[in-house]
């Protein structure tokens, strides 16, 4: 009579596709984050390329690409959160919890499509740097490694975010000052060296700092700078993810649902 | 056999206690009528087997084995579809199928079969590729009901699966369910509808402030009986609002 305990992995395959599919049958969202950054460089380039030109030729690229890929993966963070909160106004987080799947499955699952479309959306702006700019990436792996830290980061607070807050407007607001706070704090904006210095004080606690870093440094080769700002961008992630996991798994009841 | 034996469970949702000393068991191939005025602890009490909520104290036994201590095992055990429709809008009715029974455990063939045989049976193969959420009310219930009766499981929670539903969808669910109890299945169903029970040839237990009050076949408690304690239960309420209120 007892069934055996499917997969971790059937479940997860399954639990990954069906969040594509819903990522997919809704593009509004990630169109829109993948197309408004290409259109702020197009225009913004010529303002940075001039305004740090003493730094060097490529400065002006660099700090407009990194900039809105900081800004941007930020404020695509929404994507990630959004996907739990909407599970949770549907109650069909609770039909899945319902299930064998752990709760780390779950957000596993949620965290593929989302992953892809972060990484997607900073290659992308890369490549189009690269292209129409001429930035130049020295070392292919190393800014590979920042790009995947940054993800990971990203997927953890915003996964985090989801899982803590009670409603989608408690998201947006978090998401809307977080995403410009943490940009702007990080040097995504203006360049960290250029901000205020009570903003220079505060600015490592924004993991858009560590991202600018981390891209920063694998642009210009620099595999130790590099290396370090990724280590602290997967610890944030890490961090994130593990008290999301716990939010999520703790038994709730009717009365904290949405 | 025994597959759910769950005793002395014990809920309060900040002063108010939604289950007080809550106790049933359910044998291999019975179906329980879980009634009861709304608040009386039924879908607390599912919800609390079905793992999405904690008792404070209590023991839930699913096949034998701690529900409490063991969750994720006696999921694995239990079919189960909440009071409330809950199904992804843009997801279509055979990817919700799919989705639930892989969560299951079911793969390949036995998956492809196991889609088309709920699917059939619960008259939702010409919706197959419709989103949810472009649905009848009837067409989501079935398709919720079939998520949970995807696969063949020891125990079935059922919250109010007929609420709202037409009377097709409901003897669509009705047989199906008729025909897992046969097949050995332990069910409980949670219903406003006295005759269903009767349909389902179900023992009734009578839930009130948290506690089973009543339980017995339909031969021993009869639907009059079984109505009669349910007013009596709601008239005794209004008399303590009397009072308290005086």
């Amino acid at each position: 009579m007892a069934l055996p305990l499917p997969d971790a992995g059937v479940r997860m395959t399954a639990l990954v596709r069906h969040d594509t599919t819903l990522m997919v049958r809704e593009p509004g969202p990630v169109i829109s984050r993948l197309v408004q950054p290409l259109v702020l460089i197009t225009l913004m380039h010529p303002l940075y390329a001039a305004a740090l030109a003493a730094q060097g030729p490529q400065a002006g690229t660099v700090q407009v690409v990194t900039g809105m890929l900081v800004m941007f993966s930020l404020l695509a963070l929404s994507v990630v959160g959004t996907g739990i909160m909407t599970e949770r106004a549907w109650r069909t987080w609770d039909r899945l919890r319902a299930t064998p799947a752990r709760a780390a499955e779950l957000l596993g699952a949620k965290a593929v499509p989302a992953f892809a479309l972060l990484v997607v959306l900073q290659t992308e702006l890369i490549g189009f740097g690269a292209v129409a700019f001429g930035l130049r990436v020295p070392d292919p792996a190393l800014l590979a490694l920042a790009v995947a830290s940054w993800a990971l980061a990203l997927l953890g607070i915003g996964t985090a975010l989801g899982a803590m807050l009670r409603s989608q407007s408690e998201l947006n607001v978090a998401y809307d000052i977080g995403g410009l706070l943490f940009s702007a704090l990080g040097g995504a904006l203006i360049p960290s060296g250029e901000l205020p210095g009570w903003a220079r004080v505060i600015a490592p606690s924004s993991p858009g700092y560590w991202a600018m870093g981390a891209l920063r440094s694998a642009l210009r080769g620099q595999a130790a700078a590099t290396l370090r700002d990724a280590a602290v961008l997967a610890g944030v992630g890490a961090a994130a993810c593990a008290l999301a996991a716990w939010r999520m798994s703790r038994n709730s009841s009717r009365s904290r649902l949405l | 056999m025994r597959i759910l034996e769950a005793s002395g469970l014990v809920k309060a949702y900040g002063r108010q206690r939604a289950l007080d000393g809550f106790t049933l068991e359910v044998a291999a191939g019975e179906i329980v009528g879980l009634v009861g005025r709304n608040g009386a602890g039924k879908t607390t009490f599912v919800e609390v087997v079905a793992g999405l909520v904690r008792p404070e104290a209590g023991r839930v036994l699913v096949c034998g084995a701690d529900a409490l201590a063991r969750t994720r095992a006696a999921r694995a055990l239990t079919g189960f579809s909440p009071q409330e429709t809950a199904l992804y809008p843009a997801a279509t009715v055979a990817e919700h199928l799919r989705l639930f029974g892989a969560l299951a455990g079911l793969r390949g063939p036995e998956l492809r079969r196991a889609v088309d045989d709920i699917a059939g049976r619960m008259d939702l193969a010409d919706v197959g590729g419709k989103p949810a959420g472009l649905l009848s009310g009837g067409q989501r219930k079935r398709t919720q009901a079939a998520t949970a009766l995807i696969a063949e499981r020891p125990l079935l929670l059922l919250d109010e699966p007929t609420v709202g539903a037409d009377p097709a969808t409901r003897a669509r669910l009705l047989a199906v369910v008729t025909d897992r109890a046969a097949a050995g299945a332990a069910v409980v169903y949670t219903t406003h509808y006295l005759p269903e029970l009767a349909e389902l040839r179900a023992t009734v237990a009578v839930a009130q402030a948290g506690r089973i009050i009543a339980r017995g076949t339909l031969g021993e408690l009869s639907l009059d009986h079984v109505n009669a304690l349910l007013v009596a239960e709601e008239a005794g309420e209004e008399d303590g609002d009397g009072a308290a209120a005086a």
